[in-house]
Formats: C-alpha cells, sequence, structure tokens
C-alpha cells in the first residue's frame, strides 16, 4: 500500500513538476517585433540633396518653400533655446528617453511603419446593410461605420507614395537649407548639450524630424483623417525627440515644422495640389460606369466579371486606372497595358480553369503557407505595405541618411503606385471573371478579391517592387525577383487567379518599375 | 464487496445508500447488476472536466463524433451573420482513452480528427489530425458528506498539435495550433439516490503560435513578426446530473473566458487570439447497452447561449465506447 501511493505521489508530482516548467515557459511568452531597428547613424551626409530632382516640387526652394535665415548661434534669443534644450534635458523622464530611443531609429523608417500600421487598421470593407447594400466609407465622416478610408491595395499604394514621396521633397528641401545656412547643432554649438543620439556635423536649421513631422502628419490627416489622435501625438513626439535629444532647438524646430506644413500645403492645395487633382476622387465611380463595364464586356461576347461577395458588392475602385501614375504618362499606361486574355469561352481559358481547379484539389499545406504568406488581403498593410517591409530592412541596413531613405521609400512606393494604376487599368479594360466565377467548384485558400482577374495585382505590385528595389540594392536583386515569383504564384496555388494573370502581371511590372528606375537613374542622387 | 465486484463508485454509491433493501434484490439479479456495474465503469471518468474515476486497471477506449455549426457569430460583441461564409460547420471523429493507474489516479488521452466547412463563399475546407490532449486526473479527496459523497479532483492535463495545419484561416483553421497546458480543480458530489452536482475550474496557458506571414494587425496594432501571443483561458462550469443503473445524464453550463486578445473589427476576420469567450448549455446522455458487455453510447447537445469573437452554435455528439477490464483482482 505505502509504495503504491508513494508511486502515485510521485507520478503526481513529476506532473506538477513538468507543468511547473512548462507554464513557466509559457508565460514568458511576449511578442519581439522582428523589425528591429538599430540607432540610425547616417553613413554620408548627402549634402548635395538640395540639387537632387523634385518629384512634385521644383528646384526653386526659395520662391516655392522660403526659409528665413537663422539667428546667430551668438544670439541671446539662441543661446536661451540652448539653455531651454539643457533644461530639458536635466530632467528627462524615461518615457522621454524612450521616445529618443524610439526616433533614433530614423524617422523615416519609423514613419513607415506607422503608415503600415494604419493601412492595416483602416483596410476593411464595408459591411453590408440590411438591404444588402453596401455603404461608402466618407471622408467627411471617418468615425462612422463604414469608417473612412477603405485602405485596399490601390488606396494603400497612392497612401504609401503620397507620404514618401512628400517626405522626400520636404527633406530635399530641408538639405538645401541645412546646407545653406549651415546651423550647427545644439551639441556642436555648446558642449555641455548632450548628444542622446549619434552625432553628425548635418546642420540642424532646418530641423529634418521637424520637416518631417509636420509634412507627414499634414498628409496622413488627408489620408486617414479618423487616425488624427495618433498622427498628431507622433508627430509632436518625433519633435520633441529631437530637442530631448540635443538635435536641435526651438527655432531650428518651428521652422522645420513650417516647412514641413509649406510642402505638404502645395502637394494638398485645395484645387491646384497634385493629391487633389489625380484623379482619385472619381477612383469609385458609380453605378451606371459599373454596369457599363459589364455591358461592354457583354458586348464583346465575354463573360463579364461579377463580384463573387455576398451580397454582391460594387467593384473596388474601378477608375483608378485612370489615377495620375508617378512615373508614366496617361498614354503610356494604355500602350503598357498587356495584351488580352484568352477569350472566356475559349478552349484555353477552359484550360486555364481546369489549372486552377486542380490547385484548388490540391492545396499542399506548403502552398497554403505559400498563400498565406503573400496573401496581404483585408486588415493587413496589402502588398504594397509587404513591399515596403522587405525595403525596409535593406534601408536600415545601408544607414542611409533620411533624405536617402526618403528617396527609396519614394521611388519604391512611385513604382508601387504606377503598378497599381497599371494593373487596375487592365483589370478593368478586360473586365475578366475569377476563376470560381468561371467554375464554382473551385474553392479558394485566401479571400477572393472583389476585382476582375486579368491582371494579376500581386504580381504587378511586386514586379514593380523587385524591379526598383533591384535597381537600389542590387545584391539583393535575385532575392527581390524570387519573392515577386513568389508572391505571383501564390494567387495561383490559392486557386484566384489564372497563370496567365500572374505571368502577364509580372511582366507589366516588370516594366512599369522601369519608368521609376529610368527617373532614379538621372536625379541627381546616384545610386 | 467492493473488491469483488470492482467497479468502483457505481457500487459504493449502491451499498451506501440502498444496502438494506437490495441485499436481497442484489442476489436476485446478480448477472443483472454485474453487467450494470461494469456498465457504470464506462460512465467513468471519460473526460477530463466530470467526477468520476476509472477503476484501477480499466481501461475506457473509443470514438466521439460532435458536429458543431453557427450561421450567427459574434463580431466582437455584435451578433451577425456573414453571407461570405454562410454556415461554418465543424465536424470531428476523436479518439479517446481512459485508464485507471489506480482508483485515484487515472489517466485520460484525447486525439480529434477535424473537418471544417463554409456554406458560402469560396472558402476552402479544411482538415486534419487537430490536438492531441494527454493528462492525470487526480481523486485526492473523497468524503462522506450528509447523505452523499463528495470527491474533490486535480486534473492536469498537456495538448499539442500532432499535425501542421494553420491557426491562420479562421473561421476553417482546424485548430488554434498552441500547446496548451491546463490545470483544472473539480468538485463532485453526489446522493445515493444517484443525483450528483459536478463544479469545475480550468485555467489553461497557452503557447504562441507562428504563422506564415510576416506581420498582422490585432488588437490595435500592427505587429512585425509572425509570431502572435496567445492570451490565457479561464473556463468554468456546474453540471447537475443524475447517474444509476447504467444511465447517466446531465444538464451543465460552460462559461470561458479568454484572458485578453482583441475583437475582430468591424468586417474582418477572426484572429487566433482573438478574445473568444462564450456561455454555453449542453446536455448529455450515456447509456450502457445491457446485452453488449462493456459497451456504452453517448449522445449529447449544446447551444452557446452568449459569446465574443464565437460562433453562435449548436452542436450534438455521439459516441460509442467500451470498456477493457485488465488484471482484475479477486473476484
Amino acid at each position: 500500500m505505502k509504495t503504491f501511493h508513494s508511486k502515485v505521489v510521485s507520478l503526481f508530482l513529476a506532473f506538477s513538476a513538468i507543468g511547473i516548467v512548462l507554464g513557466v515557459q509559457s508565460c514568458d511568452k511576449e511578442v519581439e517585433t522582428k523589425e528591429v531597428l538599430g540607432v540610425l547613424a547616417p553613413a554620408s551626409l548627402d549634402q548635395t540633396a538640395g540639387t537632387w530632382t523634385p518629384i512634385i516640387l521644383t528646384t526653386n526652394y526659395v520662391t516655392q518653400v522660403p526659409v528665413a535665415a537663422p539667428t546667430a548661434v551668438t544670439s541671446a534669443a539662441y543661446i536661451a533655446e540652448i539653455a531651454a534644450v539643457k533644461d530639458a534635458q536635466s530632467k528627462l523622464t524615461k518615457s522621454q528617453r524612450n521616445s529618443i530611443n524610439y526616433w533614433s531609429a530614423g524617422g523615416v523608417l519609423r514613419w513607415n511603419q506607422i503608415l503600415r500600421g494604419l493601412v492595416a487598421n483602416y483596410n476593411l470593407p464595408p459591411a453590408p446593410n440590411a438591404d444588402g447594400s453596401y455603404p461608402l466609407p466618407d471622408s467627411e465622416n471617418p468615425f462612422a461605420d463604414p469608417a473612412f478610408p477603405f485602405s485596399n491595395p490601390p488606396y494603400a499604394a497612392r497612401a504609401y507614395s503620397y507620404v514618401s514621396v512628400a517626405q522626400y521633397d520636404a527633406l530635399k528641401a530641408a538639405w538645401f537649407y541645412k546646407f545653406l545656412y549651415k546651423r550647427p547643432s545644439p551639441y556642436k554649438v555648446d558642449t555641455s548639450v548632450e548628444s542622446l543620439m549619434p552625432a553628425s556635423d548635418l546642420p540642424a536649421y532646418p530641423s529634418e524630424d521637424a520637416v518631417m513631422s509636420g509634412v507627414t502628419a499634414e498628409i496622413l490627416k488627408l489620408l486617414f483623417p479618423a487616425a488624427v489622435e495618433e498622427i498628431t501625438l507622433r508627430a509632436a513626439e518625433q519633435r520633441n525627440a529631437a530637442l530631448w535629444s540635443g538635435k536641435a532647438t526651438a527655432s531650428d524646430i518651428s521652422v522645420g515644422l513650417a516647412l514641413g506644413k509649406a510642402v505638404a500645403a502645395i502637394i494638398t492645395a485645395p484645387g491646384t495640389g497634385r493629391f487633389r487633382t489625380d484623379g482619385m476622387a472619381n477612383a469609385v465611380g458609380n453605378a451606371t460606369q459599373w454596369q457599363a463595364l459589364e455591358d461592354g464586356a457583354t458586348a464583346r461576347g465575354e463573360i463579364p466579371w461579377k463580384s463573387l461577395d455576398m451580397p454582391t458588392r460594387p467593384p473596388m475602385l474601378p477608375n483608378f486606372g485612370k489615377v495620375k501614375a508617378w512615373n508614366m504618362t496617361p498614354a503610356q499606361i494604355i500602350s503598357e497595358r498587356p495584351l488580352p486574355p484568352a477569350p472566356t469561352k475559349s478552349s484555353e481559358m477552359t484550360d486555364e480553369v481546369a489549372e486552377v481547379k486542380y490547385y484548388s484539389d490540391h492545396i499542399t499545406r506548403k502552398r497554403l503557407a505559400i498563400v498565406h504568406k503573400w496573401a496581404d488581403g483585408a486588415g493587413t498593410y496589402t502588398p504594397p505595405g509587404h513591399w515596403n517591409d522587405i525595403a525596409e530592412e535593406y534601408i536600415e541596413a545601408l544607414d542611409y541618411s533620411e533624405v536617402r531613405a526618403a528617396r527609396a521609400f519614394a521611388l519604391l512606393n512611385m513604382a508601387i503606385h504606377d503598378a497599381g494604376v497599371g494593373c487596375w487599368e487592365t483589370k478593368y479594360f478586360y473586365f475578366n471573371p475569377r476563376p470560381s466565377q468561371l467554375d464554382a467548384t473551385i474553392r479558394t485558400g485566401t479571400g477572393i478579391p472583389n476585382f476582375p482577374a486579368y491582371t494579376s495585382g500581386h504580381s504587378t505590385f511586386s514586379a514593380s517592387a523587385a524591379t526598383i528595389l533591384s535597381y537600389l540594392f542590387p545584391a539583393g536583386s535575385q532575392y527581390f525577383n524570387e519573392e515577386a515569383s513568389e508572391a505571383s504564384l501564390s494567387r495561383l496555388y490559392g486557386a484566384i487567379h489564372y497563370r496567365s494573370d500572374c505571368d502577364k502581371g509580372l511582366a507589366h511590372g516588370t516594366k512599369i518599375g522601369g519608368y521609376t528606375v529610368s527617373f532614379a537613374s538621372k536625379d541627381g542622387a546616384g545610386n | 464487496m467492493r473488491s469483488s465486484l470492482n467497479v468502483g463508485e457505481y457500487n459504493s454509491t449502491y451499498n451506501n445508500n440502498n444496502t438494506t433493501k437490495n441485499l436481497s434484490m442484489m442476489k436476485k439479479f446478480t448477472f443483472l447488476i454485474t453487467i450494470i456495474a461494469m456498465g457504470t465503469g464506462l460512465l467513468k471518468a471519460q473526460t477530463f472536466t466530470d467526477g468520476l474515476m476509472m477503476s484501477k486497471n480499466d481501461l475506457c477506449t473509443g470514438f466521439i463524433y460532435s458536429n458543431d455549426a453557427w450561421k450567427k457569430y459574434w463580431e466582437g460583441n455584435l451578433n451577425r451573420e456573414n453571407g461570405n461564409i454562410g454556415t461554418v460547420s465543424t465536424k470531428s471523429v476523436s479518439w479517446m482513452g481512459a485508464y485507471g493507474i489506480s482508483n485515484k489516479l487515472n489517466v485520460i488521452a484525447m486525439l480529434p480528427y477535424v473537418w471544417t466547412h463554409a456554406s458560402q463563399g469560396t472558402l476552402i475546407d479544411m482538415k486534419g489530425i487537430q490536438d492531441l490532449t494527454i493528462g492525470a486526473k487526480y481523486n485526492f479527496l473523497k468524503k462522506t458528506i450528509g447523505t452523499g459523497d463528495l470527491s474533490t479532483f486535480v486534473v492536469g492535463s498537456y495538448s499539442t498539435p500532432l499535425s501542421d495545419y494553420t491557426p491562420d484561416f479562421l473561421p476553417l483553421s482546424i485548430g488554434m495550433a498552441a500547446q496548451k497546458l491546463t490545470g483544472r480543480f473539480t468538485t463532485h458530489y453526489k446522493l445515493g439516490s444517484g443525483w450528483y452536482a459536478t463544479g469545475n475550474l480550468g485555467y489553461t496557458w497557452r503557447s504562441n503560435v507562428t504563422l506564415d506571414r510576416p506581420a498582422y494587425y490585432t488588437d490595435g496594432q500592427l505587429t512585425l513578426s509572425n509570431e502572435v501571443w496567445m492570451p490565457n483561458v479561464l473556463d468554468y462550469s456546474f453540471n447537475v446530473g443524475y447517474i444509476k443503473n447504467g444511465w447517466q445524464a446531465f444538464v451543465g453550463y460552460t462559461q470561458q473566458n479568454t484572458l485578453g486578445g482583441g475583437d475582430i473589427r468591424r468586417q474582418d476576420m477572426p484572429f487566433v487570439s482573438n478574445r473568444m469567450n462564450f456561455s454555453k448549455i449542453d446536455a448529455t446522455v450515456k447509456y450502457f447497452i445491457p446485452k453488449i458487455n462493456s459497451l456504452a453510447v453517448w449522445a449529447g447537445l449544446g447551444y452557446t447561449v452568449t459569446g465574443r469573437n464565437t460562433g453562435q452554435s449548436t452542436y450534438y455528439m455521439t459516441g460509442l465506447l467500451y470498456t477493457f477490464h485488465f488484471a482484475k483482482t479477486a473476484n
């Protein structure tokens, strides 16, 4: 009896011990970001950035966005500003030090992460009304249900591009004035000011952090108006971190903020700014236009695309193909359009459907992982965001100055936006049905997007992104192209695209990316 | 008596409360009682949450089929339907086994194979072997109080996925893919008349899970990682039932609360770490088939009354379990 009891007790104790060990392990399960950013110590000052080709502005910064000369570092006003920096540094809280650490990774990289979060947050389609219709997100009422915006892939592509381009133009203007006025950083003027971010010879006036905070916040508030609180707090934190770290004084910051806002004002000026006049306002279209797309396909003898959402949802941004591209003219968008897909009633199309059906019926675990790696559907940062994610580590690894980091994201996101425009123009020109529409037994490994099949957006975005990234980071070229191919094939594996959508999309994207490479090769920044 | 029949709980209850009345009847119905007694063995310790134990060296094993379906679900706290999925059904066949190491210590194991299906939309069905759960149940206290017996148990169990299924295809994923460690405390009070009540409190630690993608958005933030923090889970339940003469029937109320995690956003898909809460009611009947030695049939129904980030499901289950009596002691 005794031995039996001790057996039971020891078994039980052993079990409890295993439990405690496992329990302790699972208690410590905080998820760390895989994108840990180091402290930015730029490899180059990029002194000539003021001469690099602007995207929206012109190089005539003096008349476009004037910045007055700073007061002398010997002036009483400036000395008082230095004293204020020292005073702030003498009583830094833990939270303020955390802010410094956060922004010391570089403002361009941080804003890119913040932007990806905003896109993911707002990337949700409206829920249907009780009568089966859908409400439209309303920029005048962004906090409602549905929230504004629905940051789907085209919306996101444009958003990433405007934020990146605006930052890039604003920073080039900032660089122009920095090297025009050459006012040093507070810690260079007064050695008793601590440098809590890596010291550099970059002039402080106007503060690049303040420029970035101003231009980014203004653009983001238009793109994501319901996120105004988060945007404003982040922008203020970036400016504060610049001052607390000893990088900038109050006047470096106030002038920088004004410059950033001035650049944003040019881009978003009502009636004239590119942001207002690029055609995005008409991208949603209306019921008459949606019907015309369907009638047009029918008139050509094709089976028109139909929404597979239940209830049936209007097509996603059918006029996005008419939105202004960055590095392509409207005529080039049309001339680069892929040739027509196989007719919907042809035997070639039957074969294409059969291939998709095969992947639907044989969705292996390995292929499903590829489908999900690249799905980037509702509620995510979208395929454009995924390519920003990929670019981030290359930009970080090279310790780019803020202005060169902004250039990299601007080039990437212009190429991605143009891919979105070209692809959407193609999709709605052909209005081709999804595989599951032609064969209702085809079940999919991810959500089926609510727009026509030909060509694949993922393929076009990815190839265009891989093309410009290969130009910027030649060492990564093979990787970028392999990733683009995998992203493209993931749509066939997921049974939501035909192979020709993917192949033609990749080729189209490569051509589109070439236009931005062509711009980049002549922008004066070198590579 | 106890050792001669070796049927533990059933027999002791029988004797405690009906001794004088039934001594003569026992002789008369020896055969029947033996069968019933063996049958009641099947009604014991077949789950982690009940208040019953397998007797020493008894092995109960079999299969349970369950079918769970919902058309309405809670998106956060909003109860809604979704035309893109229609009715989501989850079917499973689970193998289970419970073995009495002693009358006070049982080991239990369970392994389901799961199929999921959405009646509308295009999302593909999922299927596969889900999570193996192994655990031990220890009856550390047994005491007569008033006219009934009070038993208390601690249960420890560990659960791990046995196949590489994805948890990132909800609501069609076949599981959450987390490793789980559950500690449970059970109190069981049974009257001689056969009526009983069981109360349960469980806490489940869940390991983080890994997705196939490099980033995800949940609970108000974008996380740039493929790893997902999984909140732990608290559950409690209360059952009232009747067990006698080869029959067991009970009704129950179960509440499960996930201790953290975000809500499903408006018109978003569910996510593996969502705060999935529910309360459900269920009714179960177990019956020992008199003519077939050691075979028991289960049937149950359940309904989710309230929830958050879960389906408003109705389910039914049925099972067939067989008990082997190994190395019986003196007869």
